[in-house]
Protein backbone atom coordinates (compact mmCIF):
# COMPACT_ATOMS: atom_id res chain seq x y z
CA UNK A 1 0.00 0.00 0.00
CA UNK A 2 1.57 3.41 -1.09
CA UNK A 3 1.42 5.93 1.84
CA UNK A 4 1.46 9.45 -0.01
CA UNK A 5 -1.88 11.07 0.73
CA UNK A 6 -3.19 12.71 3.41
CA UNK A 7 -4.97 9.99 4.26
CA UNK A 8 -2.29 7.53 4.80
CA UNK A 9 -2.32 7.48 8.71
CA UNK A 10 -5.91 7.41 8.76
CA UNK A 11 -6.35 4.15 6.74
CA UNK A 12 -3.21 2.97 9.02
CA UNK A 13 -4.83 2.88 11.99
CA UNK A 14 -8.35 1.78 10.54
CA UNK A 15 -6.75 -1.13 9.51
CA UNK A 16 -4.92 -1.29 13.04
CA UNK A 17 -8.40 -0.55 15.02
CA UNK A 18 -10.21 -3.22 12.35
CA UNK A 19 -7.44 -5.92 13.51
CA UNK A 20 -8.03 -5.04 17.21
CA UNK A 21 -11.70 -5.64 16.64
CA UNK A 22 -11.16 -9.01 15.21
CA UNK A 23 -8.92 -9.91 17.95
CA UNK A 24 -11.80 -9.20 20.79
CA UNK A 25 -14.01 -11.42 18.35
CA UNK A 26 -11.68 -14.43 18.77
CA UNK A 27 -11.06 -13.80 22.42
CA UNK A 28 -14.72 -13.55 22.78
CA UNK A 29 -15.31 -16.27 21.19
CA UNK A 30 -12.94 -18.40 23.67
CA UNK A 31 -14.51 -17.09 26.58
CA UNK A 32 -17.74 -18.03 25.98
CA UNK A 33 -16.79 -21.54 25.12
CA UNK A 34 -14.40 -21.83 27.73
CA UNK A 35 -16.34 -24.78 29.12
CA UNK A 36 -17.86 -26.40 25.78
CA UNK A 37 -17.66 -29.62 26.12
CA UNK A 38 -19.16 -30.41 22.40
CA UNK A 39 -17.65 -28.31 19.44
CA UNK A 40 -18.74 -31.27 16.63
CA UNK A 41 -16.66 -33.98 15.65
CA UNK A 42 -16.44 -35.12 18.83
CA UNK A 43 -14.20 -32.76 20.25
CA UNK A 44 -14.58 -29.83 23.03
CA UNK A 45 -14.11 -26.37 22.07
CA UNK A 46 -10.29 -25.72 20.50
CA UNK A 47 -8.82 -22.27 21.72
CA UNK A 48 -8.49 -19.99 18.02
CA UNK A 49 -5.97 -17.63 17.93
CA UNK A 50 -6.09 -14.60 14.88
CA UNK A 51 -2.87 -14.02 13.13
CA UNK A 52 -2.02 -10.90 11.34
CA UNK A 53 -0.33 -10.12 8.33
CA UNK A 54 1.14 -6.50 7.08
CA UNK A 55 -0.52 -5.07 4.15
CA UNK A 56 2.35 -5.15 0.98
CA UNK A 57 5.79 -5.26 2.27
CA UNK A 58 6.04 -1.45 2.71
CA UNK A 59 4.76 0.99 4.95
CA UNK A 60 1.20 -0.40 5.39
CA UNK A 61 -2.05 -1.29 7.59
CA UNK A 62 -2.36 -5.01 9.31
CA UNK A 63 -5.07 -7.29 8.08
CA UNK A 64 -6.29 -10.30 9.46
CA UNK A 65 -4.55 -13.55 7.66
CA UNK A 66 -6.18 -16.57 9.10
CA UNK A 67 -7.84 -17.56 12.14
CA UNK A 68 -6.13 -20.43 13.28
CA UNK A 69 -6.86 -23.61 16.16
CA UNK A 70 -4.67 -24.07 18.63
CA UNK A 71 -3.40 -28.02 18.89
CA UNK A 72 -2.30 -27.61 22.50
CA UNK A 73 -3.51 -30.77 24.77
CA UNK A 74 -6.68 -30.06 26.12
CA UNK A 75 -7.85 -29.77 29.95
CA UNK A 76 -8.82 -32.91 31.71
CA UNK A 77 -11.30 -32.91 34.74
CA UNK A 78 -12.34 -35.04 36.92
CA UNK A 79 -15.70 -35.43 36.59
CA UNK A 80 -17.64 -38.54 36.81
CA UNK A 81 -20.83 -37.47 37.07
CA UNK A 82 -20.67 -35.85 34.03
CA UNK A 83 -22.46 -37.72 30.94
CA UNK A 84 -19.99 -36.77 28.60
CA UNK A 85 -17.38 -38.69 31.30
CA UNK A 86 -15.17 -41.42 30.33
CA UNK A 87 -14.51 -45.05 31.93
CA UNK A 88 -12.33 -43.11 34.81
CA UNK A 89 -14.30 -40.34 34.98
CA UNK A 90 -12.42 -38.15 33.06
CA UNK A 91 -14.48 -34.94 31.13
CA UNK A 92 -11.90 -33.44 28.38
CA UNK A 93 -12.69 -29.68 28.42
CA UNK A 94 -11.67 -26.77 25.61
CA UNK A 95 -7.88 -25.93 26.13
CA UNK A 96 -8.85 -22.18 27.11
CA UNK A 97 -7.08 -20.61 29.77
CA UNK A 98 -9.41 -17.60 31.57
CA UNK A 99 -6.43 -15.65 32.54
CA UNK A 100 -4.83 -15.66 29.48
CA UNK A 101 -7.71 -14.76 27.59
CA UNK A 102 -8.30 -11.96 30.31
CA UNK A 103 -4.46 -10.57 29.22
CA UNK A 104 -5.23 -11.07 25.92
CA UNK A 105 -8.01 -9.15 26.53
CA UNK A 106 -6.00 -6.47 27.87
CA UNK A 107 -3.43 -6.42 25.05
CA UNK A 108 -6.28 -6.20 22.19
CA UNK A 109 -7.82 -3.61 24.42
CA UNK A 110 -4.41 -1.02 24.59
CA UNK A 111 -3.92 -1.41 21.12
CA UNK A 112 -7.10 -0.48 20.10
CA UNK A 113 -6.60 2.62 22.26
CA UNK A 114 -3.11 2.88 20.61
CA UNK A 115 -4.83 2.90 17.47
CA UNK A 116 -7.13 5.37 18.38
CA UNK A 117 -4.81 7.41 19.49
CA UNK A 118 -2.75 7.50 16.57
CA UNK A 119 -5.58 8.52 14.49
CA UNK A 120 -6.02 11.27 16.88
CA UNK A 121 -3.00 12.75 16.92
CA UNK A 122 -2.30 12.81 13.56
CA UNK A 123 -5.80 14.86 12.73
CA UNK A 124 -4.26 16.98 15.48
CA UNK A 125 -1.31 17.40 13.26
CA UNK A 126 -3.09 17.64 10.58
CA UNK A 127 -4.75 20.52 11.98
CA UNK A 128 -1.96 22.02 13.64
CA UNK A 129 -0.08 22.25 9.93
CA UNK A 130 -3.34 23.92 8.51
CA UNK A 131 -3.21 26.48 11.29
CA UNK A 132 -0.01 27.73 9.48
CA UNK A 133 -2.19 29.03 6.58
CA UNK A 134 -3.73 31.41 8.90
CA UNK B 1 27.25 55.11 -1.92
CA UNK B 2 23.30 54.14 -0.93
CA UNK B 3 21.65 51.90 -3.79
CA UNK B 4 18.28 52.87 -3.73
CA UNK B 5 17.41 49.92 -6.65
CA UNK B 6 13.98 48.91 -5.16
CA UNK B 7 15.26 45.62 -7.23
CA UNK B 8 16.10 43.40 -4.06
CA UNK B 9 17.18 40.47 -6.91
CA UNK B 10 20.07 42.90 -8.52
CA UNK B 11 21.70 44.00 -5.28
CA UNK B 12 22.28 39.89 -4.39
CA UNK B 13 24.01 38.78 -6.54
CA UNK B 14 24.21 34.83 -5.63
CA UNK B 15 20.76 34.29 -4.28
CA UNK B 16 18.68 31.29 -5.24
CA UNK B 17 15.24 32.58 -4.90
CA UNK B 18 13.87 29.40 -6.32
CA UNK B 19 12.34 26.99 -3.78
CA UNK B 20 12.01 23.53 -4.34
CA UNK B 21 8.41 22.45 -5.57
CA UNK B 22 7.36 25.95 -6.62
CA UNK B 23 7.05 27.23 -10.00
CA UNK B 24 10.03 28.23 -11.82
CA UNK B 25 9.46 32.37 -12.28
CA UNK B 26 9.67 32.91 -16.27
CA UNK B 27 11.41 29.25 -16.62
CA UNK B 28 9.11 28.77 -19.68
CA UNK B 29 6.29 27.72 -17.91
CA UNK B 30 3.33 28.99 -18.32
CA UNK B 31 1.75 31.80 -16.02
CA UNK B 32 -0.70 30.25 -14.00
CA UNK B 33 -3.30 32.66 -13.07
CA UNK B 34 -5.77 33.27 -10.33
CA UNK B 35 -8.41 31.31 -12.22
CA UNK B 36 -6.37 28.33 -12.46
CA UNK B 37 -6.35 28.31 -8.84
CA UNK B 38 -10.37 28.77 -7.79
CA UNK B 39 -10.74 25.67 -10.61
CA UNK B 40 -8.17 23.67 -8.60
CA UNK B 41 -10.32 24.86 -5.63
CA UNK B 42 -13.84 24.16 -7.61
CA UNK B 43 -11.80 20.75 -8.20
CA UNK B 44 -11.04 19.76 -4.75
CA UNK B 45 -14.65 20.84 -3.50
CA UNK B 46 -16.36 18.07 -5.74
CA UNK B 47 -13.61 15.93 -4.05
CA UNK B 48 -14.69 17.60 -0.34
CA UNK B 49 -18.05 17.13 -1.41
CA UNK B 50 -18.02 12.98 -2.11
CA UNK B 51 -15.72 12.61 1.07
CA UNK B 52 -18.78 14.13 2.60
CA UNK B 53 -20.92 11.75 0.40
CA UNK B 54 -19.52 9.06 1.59
CA UNK B 55 -19.45 9.90 5.23
CA UNK B 56 -22.76 10.41 5.46
CA UNK B 57 -23.75 7.41 3.84
CA UNK B 58 -21.88 5.16 6.29
CA UNK B 59 -23.19 6.78 9.20
CA UNK B 60 -26.56 6.85 7.84
CA UNK B 61 -25.72 2.73 7.22
CA UNK B 62 -24.57 2.51 10.92
CA UNK B 63 -27.70 4.08 12.08
CA UNK B 64 -30.02 2.39 10.07
CA UNK B 65 -28.52 -1.42 10.91
CA UNK B 66 -27.39 -1.92 7.59
CA UNK B 67 -23.78 -2.09 8.76
CA UNK B 68 -22.27 -2.53 12.10
CA UNK B 69 -18.90 -1.47 11.11
CA UNK B 70 -17.72 0.96 13.29
CA UNK B 71 -13.99 1.50 12.15
CA UNK B 72 -15.28 2.71 8.26
CA UNK B 73 -17.69 4.88 9.77
CA UNK B 74 -14.99 6.60 11.78
CA UNK B 75 -12.75 6.25 8.74
CA UNK B 76 -15.36 7.86 6.30
CA UNK B 77 -16.02 10.94 8.71
CA UNK B 78 -12.21 11.74 10.11
CA UNK B 79 -11.86 11.97 6.07
CA UNK B 80 -14.30 13.87 5.37
CA UNK B 81 -13.56 16.44 8.78
CA UNK B 82 -9.84 16.69 7.38
CA UNK B 83 -10.27 17.58 3.96
CA UNK B 84 -12.96 20.00 4.77
CA UNK B 85 -10.84 21.69 6.96
CA UNK B 86 -8.13 21.66 4.41
CA UNK B 87 -10.94 23.41 2.14
CA UNK B 88 -11.99 25.83 4.22
CA UNK B 89 -8.42 26.76 5.14
CA UNK B 90 -7.73 27.56 1.92
CA UNK B 91 -10.94 29.57 1.15
CA UNK B 92 -10.13 31.45 3.51
CA UNK B 93 -6.38 32.26 2.40
CA UNK B 94 -8.03 32.62 -1.50
CA UNK B 95 -10.57 35.51 0.25
CA UNK B 96 -8.38 37.62 1.97
CA UNK B 97 -5.87 37.19 -0.92
CA UNK B 98 -8.81 38.45 -3.51
CA UNK B 99 -10.07 41.26 -0.27
CA UNK B 100 -6.52 42.36 -0.04
CA UNK B 101 -5.60 42.62 -3.75
CA UNK B 102 -9.06 44.61 -4.33
CA UNK B 103 -8.60 47.11 -1.30
CA UNK B 104 -5.00 47.71 -3.00
CA UNK B 105 -4.91 51.56 -3.62
CA UNK B 106 -4.21 52.44 -7.13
Amino acid sequence: MEVNNIFGPVDIAISGLRAQHKQMEVISSNVANARTTDAGKGEPYRRLEAIFKTDGDDIGGVSLDEIVKDMSDFDRILDPGNPNADEQGYVTMPNVSLPKEMINLNIAMRAYKANAAILKRYQAMVETALELLR
Amino acid sequence: MINLNANVGSILPKTNLDFPGMPKVGGGHQKSDFTDTIKAVEKYISKVDDLQQSSNASVKDLLSGKSADIASVVSAVAKADMSFKLLVGVRNKLIEAYKQTMNMPL
